[in-house]
């Protein structure tokens, strides 16, 4: 082999380990680039996830048709400022004629004095024993939850209470009275079927299952974390109600 | 395999067009699986920060075809970001709607599928990209 073609040998040599060599650059510098990428992406992420955890800056609910209700936050399900020391649980059937009392009689004074200043929540279970009317009734309450505004729809569903089982809680009916609760109607019915719908019944049975419900209205009071326990007062007795609450609150 | 990302971000347009135009009708989305794009649209997750999560996931879109149209290494880099950072919210979204919600929304589905073949196609595309020339 000539000089000359040693010469050129080791320049092809020369080019083609240099090729190599910025490739292997070029590749090395692109997975760091990806990497970095990659955490900034995390990192994007994990802010949108606690954002979206926390419930973040959602526009809170439009107000509600009653101005009992009206600027009270409700968050799944629960009326009052989460942050309230006492949570006072209803359990109802909507289908109840007692319980529409009730709602009248009792709970406007107890979400006027006690949840609209912070020291009562109020959390509700919808049962559903008394016949297919309150499933299909208690269903579509859960679509209304959906759109934080349960506690508007049972006011409204109360004003319109028809006889227990007579049929009454029909599309129209529930499409009027979720109209009057400033609620999403085709929405709510369409979410009855949901599993989400399935799963608040199923709570309520069972969490009047471990609290001995007897019948409806029962009103449950709970401070903190603490253990739930059945109000001992008439829930058609506002008094009664109340001052029970003051001593449970004083303890 | 841009020929083949760019069809896959327009298909993800189209599906946050349509979950953006029926949020605001305030409609429920055509769903194969009963009623789970209603209870998901209607959720808590169905909004980030005040703006619904299919205008997100519009603006989104959008961002990755507008990264796609052009070349270099920045872009490219920029697409493969969007898709990332796309790709680990729909993860995030669907376990809310497996874990949570309990409601599957075929179109959420759809998104995040289109949403993970863009990452593949960005990031392969921001990797395989050709070589700086070398000189000699």
């Amino acid at each position: 082999m000539s000089k000359q073609a040693v010469l050129e040998r080791r320049r092809d040599e020369r080019i083609a380990r240099e090729h190599a060599e910025r490739a292997r650059e070029t590749h090395t510098r692109r997975l760091w680039r990806l990497g970095a990428v990659a955490a900034a992406a995390a990192v994007l992420v994990a802010g949108a996830i606690a954002v979206s955890s926390s419930g973040g800056a959602r526009p809170a609910p439009p107000a509600t048709n009653s101005s009992l209700l009206a600027g009270i936050p409700e968050n799944h399900g629960v009326l009052g400022d989460p942050k309230a020391p006492v949570t006072v649980t209803e359990y109802v059937d909507l289908q109840c004629p007692v319980c529409a009392r009730a709602a009248e009689s009792t709970l406007p004074a107890l979400i006027r004095d006690e949840v609209r200043a912070g020291k009562v929540k109020l959390d509700v279970r919808t049962l559903s024993f008394l016949g297919p009317d309150s499933v299909r009734a208690a269903r579509v309450a859960a679509g209304a939850d959906r759109q934080g505004r349960l506690w508007a729809f049972l006011e409204a569903f109360y004003a319109r209470q028809g006889g227990e089982n007579s049929g009454y809680v029909t599309d129209d009916f529930l499409r009027e009275v979720s109209k009057a609760a400033g609620v999403d109607a085709s929405l709510a019915l369409g979410q009855a079927d949901s599993t989400f719908a399935s799963s608040r019944l199923e709570r309520a049975d069972a969490d009047a299952a471990r609290m001995n419900v007897q019948g409806t209205p029962t009103l449950t009071v709970k401070r903190g974390n603490g253990p739930e326990r059945v109000l001992k007062a008439s829930p058609l007795d506002a008094a009664a109600v109340q001052a029970e609450l003051d001593r449970e609150a004083a303890r | 395999m841009r020929a083949a990302a760019i069809g896959v971000a327009l298909a993800g347009l189209g599906i946050a067009t349509y979950l953006t135009v029926v949020h605001y009708a305030g409609g429920e989305p055509v769903c194969a699986v009963a009623h789970g794009c209603a209870t998901v649209q209607a959720s808590d997750y169905a909004v980030l920060a005040g703006v619904p999560v299919a205008v997100l996931g519009l603006v989104g879109y959008l961002a990755v075809l507008v990264a796609l149209a052009r070349d270099g290494e920045a872009w490219r880099t920029a697409a493969a970001f969007l898709s990332l950072a796309g790709l680990g919210f729909s993860a995030w979204l669907t376990y809310a709607e497996v874990g949570v919600l309990h409601a599957i929304c075929i179109w959420c589905v759809g998104s995040a599928i289109c949403m993970a073949l863009l990452t593949v196609l960005t990031v392969g595309r921001m990797l395989r990209a050709g070589g700086e020339p070398v000189s000699v």
